[in-house]
C-alpha cells in the first residue's frame, strides 16, 4: 500500500463481505421455501426475502466497487484520494440508509413502506431489483455523486493510466444508468424499457468496463506483465463489450410489446455479447502464462483466474443458452433464467470484487500476502463457493429444461404449479449445494482470522 | 526442437482452428486442422499444436455428439429426462472444450508445449 488513503477500501470491503453473508442466508431460505412453502411464514414472506437477496447482492456489489476503486485509484494516479473525508462520510450515509431500507423491507409490508415513505409523491418502487423507496434512491444518487466525485478529481488530478480512465468510465456509466430508475412511466412497455436501462446496461455494459479494469490491475500486479500489453487487451475488450452490450440488450425487448424487429437485433447483437467475456479469459490466461514472477498471493492469482472463467460460463456460455428469440420463447423467464442469473451474478461481480479483497486485504493489513495457512483455507473456500455454485447453476438448468418441456412445449402443457411439484427433487439438492455455499462463505470469512507460517518472499519487489 | 516464425505460425493456427472447429465454424476448423497437419514434420511445434488440435476435436466429438445422440436414442426423444440429462451435460462438456482450447492457444502463443502449472508452486 503506497498511499495512506488507500487503506480506506478495507472498511468498504468489510461491510461487502458482512452485507453478502446476509444475502447468502436469504438465498438458503428461499431456497427451503421452494419446497416448504410456509418455511418461517409469516415472518419472511418469499417476495420480502427475494426483496432483500437481491438488494443485498446489488449494494455489498457497489460497496465492492467503491472499495476496490478507493484501493486502486490513488496508487494507479499516483497520489492520496482527492477527500478521503467524503469517502468515509459517504461510506456511512450508504450503510445507514441500506440498512434501514432492508429493515423496511422486512418489518413493514411493502405497501405500507411505499406510504411511510411517501412513494406517491414520486413513485418508483414496486419493480425487481429497484424495490427501494424513492427516498433511498436519492441516498444512492447523492453516495454515487459524491463517490464519482471523490474518484474522478483524484483520477484527473494524478496521473492518467488506461485502468483508471476506464474505471472511471464504468464509474461515471454505473451512476448516470441508475437514474432511470427514476423514470417510471404508467405504460407497461416503456416502464420496462427504462427498467431493463438500469440493471442490464449495467450488467450488459458499464460493469463490464469496471470488472476489466479491475481484473487487469490485478493482473498486472500479480504477473508483473507490461502494461503495454495489458492496455491494449482492455481496449478490445472495452471496445467489444459495448458494441455487442448495448443494443444486444434487445434480447429483453423480445416479449414485451416492443417492435419485432428487437427480435432480430436482439439475438444477432446479443450473441455477440459472449465475446468480451471471452476475451477476459484469454487475456487472463494470456498474461498468466507470461508472468514474469511468481507472486506469494497465491490466492488472487486464483481469484483472477476464476473469475475469467466463471464470468465466461455464466455469462458468455449461459447467456447464449437462452439469448436467440425463438429460444427464448421456450425459456424466458423459467428456471433457466435462474441458473444463468446466478452463475453469471457470481463469476463476473462476485468473484471481481473478491479477487479485489484477496489481493488488496493483505496489503492492507501491512503484509504481502496472507500467512500459508489462511492462504489454503481461502483456496479451498474459493472452491466451495466456486463448484456449488456450478452445482447451483447445473440443477436449476435441469429444472428449467424440464419446466420449459412440461410445461410449455409438450402437447399437453401442464399448469405452473404442478409442474413445479416434479421439479422438487432439483430444489432439494439446490439447497443443500446452497449450504455448501454458505459453509464455504464462513470459511472464506475465518481465512482471514487464521494465523500460520508467513510466506516466504521468493520473488523480489512483488507488491 | 528449433522453432522458427512458420512454425509459431502454424502452431497458433492450429490452436485457433480447433477453438474455430468448436465453436463458430465446426468441420471446417477440422479440414482447416488437417490440412495445417498436412504441411508440419515430425517433432516440431506446430505438428505437437496440430495433434493436440485434431485430437481436442475427435474427442470432442465423440463426447459431444457420439454420447448425446446415445442418450437421446437410449432415453427417447419424447422423454423430458433426455432433455434435462442432454442440455446440462452439452453445456458444461462444451464449455469445458472451449475453456481448454482457450487455454491451448494462449499456450501456441508463446511457442512452448501444453505443460505448466497453471498456478505456481
Ligand atoms: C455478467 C453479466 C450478466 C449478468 C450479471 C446477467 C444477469 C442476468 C439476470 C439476473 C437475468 C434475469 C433478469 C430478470 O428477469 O429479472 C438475466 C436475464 C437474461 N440474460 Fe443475462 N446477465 C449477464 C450477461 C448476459 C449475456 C452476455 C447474455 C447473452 C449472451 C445474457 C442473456 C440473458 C437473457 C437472454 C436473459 C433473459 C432471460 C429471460 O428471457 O427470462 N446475459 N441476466
Ligand atoms: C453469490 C451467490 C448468489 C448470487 C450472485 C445470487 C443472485 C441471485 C439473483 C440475481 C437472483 C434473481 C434471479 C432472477 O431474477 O432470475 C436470485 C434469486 C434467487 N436466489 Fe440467489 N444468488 C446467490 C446465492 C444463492 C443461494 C446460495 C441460494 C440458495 C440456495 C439462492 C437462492 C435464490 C432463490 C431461491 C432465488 C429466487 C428465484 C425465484 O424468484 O424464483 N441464491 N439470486
Ligand atoms: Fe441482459
Amino acid at each position: 500500500m503506497k498511499y495512506e488513503s488507500q487503506g480506506i477500501a478495507k472498511m468498504y470491503f468489510i461491510a461487502a463481505i458482512a452485507l453478502f453473508v446476509g444475502q447468502i442466508l436469504f438465498g438458503v431460505t428461499m431456497g427451503l421455501q421452494y419446497v416448504m412453502g410456509d418455511f418461517l411464514f409469516p415472518e419472511i414472506p418469499f417476495n420480502a426475502a427475494r426483496m432483500v437477496h437481491t438488494n443485498l447482492l446489488i449494494v455489498w456489489l457497489l460497496f465492492g466497487f467503491m472499495g476496490s476503486a478507493y484501493f486502486l485509484v490513488p496508487e494507479e494516479a499516483e497520489r492520496e484520494l482527492y477527500a478521503p473525508w467524503l469517502a468515509k462520510l459517504m461510506f456511512w450515509i450508504f450503510l445507514v440508509a441500506g440498512g434501514l431500507t432492508i429493515l423496511g423491507y422486512l418489518l413493514v409490508p411493502y405497501a405500507r413502506l411505499a406510504e411511510l415513505t411517501m412513494n406517491d409523491l414520486l413513485p418508483t418502487m414496486g419493480r425487481e431489483f429497484l424495490e427501494q423507496p424513492t427516498i433511498t434512491k436519492i441516498g444512492i444518487v447523492i453516495v454515487a455523486l459524491a463517490f464519482v466525485f471523490n474518484i474522478g478529481m483524484t483520477v484527473l488530478t494524478g496521473r492518467k493510466t488506461v485502468i483508471n480512465l476506464v474505471l472511471l468510465t464504468g464509474l461515471v456509466g454505473l451512476a448516470v444508468f441508475f437514474l432511470f430508475s427514476f423514470y417510471n412511466p404508467d405504460n407497461l412497455v416503456l416502464d420496462k424499457y427504462f427498467w431493463w436501462f438500469v440493471v442490464h446496461l449495467w450488467v450488459e455494459g458499464v460493469w463490464e468496463l469496471i470488472m476489466a479494469s479491475l481484473l487487469a490491475y490485478v493482473l498486472i500486479k500479480v504477473t508483473g506483465v507490461d502494461r503495454e500489453v495489458i492496455e491494449k487487451w482492455l481496449y478490445i475488450i472495452i471496445a467489444m463489450a459495448l458494441i455487442s452490450g448495448l443494443v444486444g440488450m434487445g434480447h429483453h425487448f423480445f416479449w414485451i410489446g416492443a417492435p419485432a424487429y428487437w427480435q432480430w437485433l436482439g439475438s444477432v447483437f446479443s450473441a455477440l455479447e459472449p465475446i468480451p467475456f471471452f476475451m477476459m479469459t484469454l487475456f487472463a490466461f494470456s498474461v498468466v502464462n507470461k508472468r514474469r514472477r511468481d507472486h506469494p498471493n497465491k490466492a488472487a492469482v486464483l481469484w483472477a483466474l476464476g473469475t475469467a472463467v466463471m464470468a465466461f460460463l455464466g455469462a458468455g456460455v449461459w447467456g447464449f443458452l437462452h439469448t436467440l428469440a425463438p429460444i427464448n420463447y421456450y425459456t424466458h423467464g423459467t428456471q433457466i433464467t435462474a441458473a444463468h442469473g446466478h452463475m453469471a451474478f457470481y463469476g463476473a461481480y462476485v468473484m471481481v470484487v473478491l479477487t479485489m479483497i484477496s489481493y488488496s486485504m493483505p496489503l492492507m493489513r501491512g503484509k504481502k500476502a496472507a500467512n500459508v495457512t489462511a492462504q489454503k483455507l481461502e483456496i479451498r473456500s474459493f472452491w466451495m463457493m466456486t463448484l456449488s455454485m456450478v452445482a447451483i447453476t447445473l440443477l436449476l438448468t435441469a429444472a428449467g429444461t424440464m419446466q420449459v418441456y412440461l410445461q410449455r412445449y409438450s402437447a399437453e402443457p401442464l399448469p405452473f404449479m404442478i409442474v413445479q411439484d416434479k421439479l422438487a427433487i432439483f430444489y432439494w439438492l439446490r439447497e443443500v449445494a446452497g449450504l455448501i455455499f454458505l459453509s464455504g462463505l464462513f470459511l472464506y470469512i475465518y481465512s482471514f482470522f487464521a494465523k500460520g507460517k508467513e510466506v516466504e518472499f521468493i520473488a523480489e519487489q512483488a507488491e | 526442437m528449433n522453432t522458427d516464425d512458420l512454425q509459431l505460425k502454424r502452431a497458433t493456427s492450429s490452436a485457433l482452428l480447433s477453438l474455430l472447429n468448436l465453436t463458430a465454424l465446426p468441420v471446417i476448423g477440422f479440414i482447416g486442422l488437417l490440412y495445417v497437419y498436412s504441411k508440419t514434420k515430425p517433432n516440431t511445434i506446430d505438428r505437437y499444436y496440430a495433434v493436440v488440435g485434431i485430437k481436442t476435436s475427435l474427442l470432442a466429438g465423440i463426447a459431444l455428439l457420439l454420447v448425446t445422440l446415445l442418450v437421446i436414442l437410449l432415453g427417447g426423444f419424447e422423454s423430458p429426462l433426455t432433455w434435462v440429462y442432454v442440455t446440462s451435460y452439452f453445456v458444461i462438456v462444451h464449455a469445458s472444450f472451449i475453456l481448454f482450447a482457450t487455454w491451448t492457444l494462449t499456450r501456441s502463443w508463446t511457442g512452448e508445449k501444453l505443460k505448466r502449472q497453471i498456478l505456481s508452486k
